[in-house]
């Protein structure tokens, strides 16, 4: 063999540096078939739309009301965004550079409405101004579902700044202001296109508050199309005009992002002198997030309670249990099946950095532009076709997978790549096979993240209204489907027990991924503590 | 007996060599120093024979048996070395006494084998009682001890340490060094040290592999690379040098700056080169007659020694000699220095 041969062959089958250049077979076509069964969906919309004969597609896209939709849908998207990129910049920017106190806590009522989803916040302010409709009322909705996101993402990058660049900067003789303008926002304008990828994905995908506020955007348009006509190829048609906004969406964001900066070695993180101690500023912070707290947490409360209370029919105790164990039941089912599936394409992504796997996650990305109404959409008109796996409990549960795989995938790929390669490289020389060092360094090094990541998942899941709709066995409610039907016909008084319900349960893992909690943090092997928002932010690339 | 034995190995990154056709070995118990500047080769040297990387050609053997070949590998966790990685790459999840037992198989040995081993091990590294300890509660010094302690738990072949003490401050860096070396000396343990420290390579081995670019510059013992460099850039590498530039006449005697010839180019004179001196070869003096007379132009002072830099009268040279401990020197002192030392001359090409 000649030698350029012999080494062309080394240089595929064997590592370099470390890093096993070759694939698994058997990961290879795992992950080619999870990937097919991720892209079913979509493929089945485009065999459907497509069925149509192309001047009928045209003329369905290029009808007034279409264009209406789409308008309003955009028009929604903008206000969003914007509003939530100044505030979420502003009032993380006070949290952190200002002192407060009890500043570490202030963070937790902020994130907390994470636990509500849009169409509980909508239900709840209707029930109190019972004339709320329009875009800006569904904007309001909508800003106060995502704040949470926005001031997540910002925050962790803003914890990663070196003081160094900003001490140097003021010796430099900048102000606070020019420091802010050019220092800080530079470095952190990765998260804040990140946070607005989050809210804007969801409002292109929200459902419920808009439908209960009277404002058609696609996913409206979508359900009504299915609901109404029946036409699941004119659906399908609006369901791709919906993928190809969110593909936009992802695709502007991919632009923006900056590449992943190298971390200062020397990196040292604010301390408390550094802080402003201005009055004016401190209440100022203080009170802007007193206000979003009123409104995103307080009033919402509020209204519940008084509604539960108030409420002179008898509570349906066993419906309520029942709505509750489905709930939980599915979403944990839709959880565990995300975490299965998410193992070896967060697995590959992470160990592998080829052109197969830069691919997968493309076609993740792309499952993150199905919206919950999209993957119900194609898994109902599938679904007939399925037999007995139509209707059941499985088939929802499987749509909870799809719809939050690429959170699942991004977590487990973030945890897994906290271990660092050369703890691998010790456990290999210590007599560790690969396998064995995949079971005993990696997964227990990557566990506790990826628990926090599927819970992550189930809680989304929890939430989930437009798929559970349309996916739901016959007589199965979740708590979601009943807020749904009791509020969709003012009934808030019956809805209560069940928004309520679903709030608290929602409330546990949403307050646990809020807390400072401690993971290893291996990288520096040093004893700094990583936190689980910083975690959340950094699987900013698919959250 | 020969304990590792690497011949002909060439590593490629890509395109780039990055080791080039090096060969050296080692006997049991030996502990052997890679010197040289980063960029080098050390590192990727040390994966190689860890297996893990795989060289592109050569072959290396661990003992009697074959380890590596450009076309057979045996992987890393066949080959039982000891890797002790910079910082120490302790098992976040684990304890101390976990992290020490980690590459002890229960197939193999019994638990109270193991718990033994853990025993023998935290008292070898004097950190008896820290068993249940966690790797962060830890400061660097014991986080490296005790991921030397984890990878002489397996009695490996050879113990592989890549830099594990740069991360610690000069004092415990000394402390642990001496410690590591007299504790792999008492277990009779082959071993390899990476690194950059010129004055560690020489006072922890037996044998110094200086590399440069790939290639193994010079090879042997601490003694042989500091006092007969094999060229003027090897013996800057394992310590201060003075380079002059000198003139062979035929009959073997050599001019320089500092030697009883005349220093001057004279018709005898067939070869040009160079001169290398320590430092410490060169005395000075403010009484003495003896010797070529300069001034005084720097003086740094460390405390245990100093460095006087001289300006010589008749020539241009600048001459460095170091000189111990108490001293009576002052910046523009008239002085005589004197070279009272081995000459090594290198000739130019």
């Amino acid at each position: 063999m000649s030698k350029s041969a012999k080494s062309s062959l080394a240089n595929r089958l064997l590592p370099s540096r470390g890093e096993s250049v070759s694939i698994h077979p058997a990961l290879i076509s795992l992950v080619g078939l999870l990937l097919a069964v991720v892209l079913i969906p979509f493929v089945y919309l485009v065999i459907r739309a497509f069925e149509k004969p192309l001047p009928e597609i045209a003329s369905l896209l290029l009808r007034g009301k279409t264009i209406e939709v789409l308008g309003t849908t955009s028009a929604l998207l903008v206000i969003v965004v914007l509003v939530n990129i100044v505030l979420g910049t502003a009032i993380a920017a006070g949290i952190h550079f200002v002192q407060l106190p009890l500043a570490h806590l202030l963070i937790v009522p902020a994130v907390l409405p994470l636990a509500i989803p849009s169409y509980v916040f909508t239900y709840t302010w209707l029930a109190l101004i019972p004339s709320l409709s329009g875009i800006f009322a569904a904007a309001f909705i909508l800003i106060l579902t995502t704040l949470p996101y926005m001031l997540l993402a910002i925050l962790v990058s803003l914890r990663r700044i070196d003081s160094g660049f900003i001490e140097v900067a003021r010796t430099l003789g900048l102000t606070r202001t020019q420091i802010f303008f050019r220092v800080v926002l530079p470095q952190i304008r990765g998260s804040i296109s990140a946070g607005a990828l989050l809210s804007g994905l969801y409002v292109l995908s929200d459902f419920g508050a808009v439908s209960l506020l009277n404002v058609e955007t696609l996913t409206v348009s979508i359900q009504n199309m299915f609901k109404s006509s029946y036409d699941r190829g004119a659906a399908s048609v609006i369901a791709l005009l919906l993928i190809l906004a969110s593909v936009v969406f992802i695709a502007v964001d991919e632009r923006i992002k900056d590449k992943k900066a190298k971390e200062n070695v020397f990196k040292r993180l604010s301390t408390d002198d550094s802080r402003i101690k201005s009055l004016p500023l401190k209440v100022f912070v203080l009170i802007s997030i007193g206000i979003y707290v009123t409104l995103a947490l307080f009033i919402p409360i509020y209204v519940l309670l008084s509604r539960f209370i108030g409420n002179p029919n008898p509570i349906d105790v066993a419906g309520l249990l029942s709505a509750a164990t489905s709930t939980v039941t599915v979403s944990a089912f839709g959880a565990l099946i995300a975490l299965l599936f998410s193992a070896p394409l967060g697995f590959l992504i992470a160990t592998h950095a080829g052109r197969f796997s830069k691919i997968s996650e493309r076609i993740i990305l792309v499952g993150h532009a199905l919206p919950g109404v999209v993957i119900g959409l194609a898994l109902v008109s599938l679904g007939s076709k399925l037999g007995p796996i139509y209707q059941s409990v499985f088939l929802l549960a499987f749509a909870y997978a799809l719809l939050f795989l690429a959170k699942a995938v991004a977590s487990m790929t973030y945890s897994l790549q906290l271990v660092p390669q050369v703890l691998k490289e010790v456990a290999a020389t210590l007599g560790k096979s690969k396998t064995k060092v995949t079971t005993s360094v990696v997964f227990p090094i990557a566990l506790p993240s990826i628990g926090l990541g599927t819970l992550l998942v189930f809680l989304t899941a929890m939430k989930e209204l437009p798929a559970t709709l349309m996916l739901r066995p016959t007589g199965m409610d979740t708590l979601a489907t009943q807020i749904w039907s009791y509020a969709a016909i003012n009934r808030f008084n019956d809805a209560a027990p069940y928004a309520l319900l679903l709030v608290l349960i929602a409330a546990i893992p949403t307050f646990l991924l809020s807390l400072p909690w401690g993971e290893w943090d291996v990288k520096t092997s040093g004893s700094k503590q990583r936190t689980q928002q910083e975690k959340i932010g950094a699987s900013r690339d698919l959250t | 007996m020969t304990s590792l034995d690497v011949s002909h190995l060439s590593v490629n990154f890509g395109d780039r060599t990055v080791i080039d056709d090096l060969s050296f070995s080692l006997k049991e118990g030996e502990i052997a120093s890679l010197l040289g500047p980063s960029g080098c080769g050390k590192t990727t040297l040390l994966r190689a024979i860890a297996g893990l990387l795989q060289p592109r050609e050569g072959t290396i053997r661990l003992g009697s048996q074959l380890v590596g070949l450009s076309s057979v590998v045996l992987p890393p966790h066949k080959r039982r070395t000891g890797y002790v990685p910079q910082q120490g790459a302790l098992f976040p999840h684990l304890n101390v006494a976990q992290n020490i037992a980690f590459g002890l198989s229960k197939k193999e040995f019994s638990s109270s084998e193991i718990s033994g081993t853990i025993t023998e091990m935290l008292s070898l590294i004097g950190m008896s009682g820290y068993e249940n300890q966690m790797p962060t509660e830890l400061s660097g010094g014991q986080q490296t001890r005790v991921a030397l302690a984890r990878a002489l738990a397996v009695k490996p072949k050879m113990v592989l340490l890549d830099e594990p003490f740069s991360a610690l401050d000069a004092e415990l860096r000394n402390e642990l060094r001496s410690e590591v070396v007299a504790l792999l000396r008492a277990q009779g343990t082959t071993a390899i040290l990476v690194t950059h420290d010129r004055e560690e390579a020489l006072v922890s081995s037996d044998k110094v592999v200086l590399m440069r670019a790939g290639k193994i510059a010079q090879y042997g013992s601490p003694e042989e690379v500091y006092e007969s460099p094999i060229s003027p850039s090897v013996a800057v590498s394992t310590g201060d040098a003075l380079v002059l530039s000198a003139h062979q006449s035929k009959d073997g005697s050599t001019s320089y700056a500092l030697s009883s010839l005349d220093a001057s180019t004279d018709s005898v004179s067939t070869n040009n080169g160079y001169v290398v001196i320590r430092p410490e070869e060169i005395s000075v003096s403010k009484s003495s007659t003896a010797g070529v007379s300069g001034t005084l132009i720097q003086l740094d002072y460390y405390g245990h020694d100093a460095m006087l830099v001289v300006k010589l009268s008749d020539s241009s040279e600048l001459i460095r000699a170091r000189v111990a401990g108490p001293m009576d020197f002052h910046v523009g002192d008239v002085v005589k220095v004197e070279h009272r030392g081995p000459i090594r001359f290198f000739a130019d090409n």
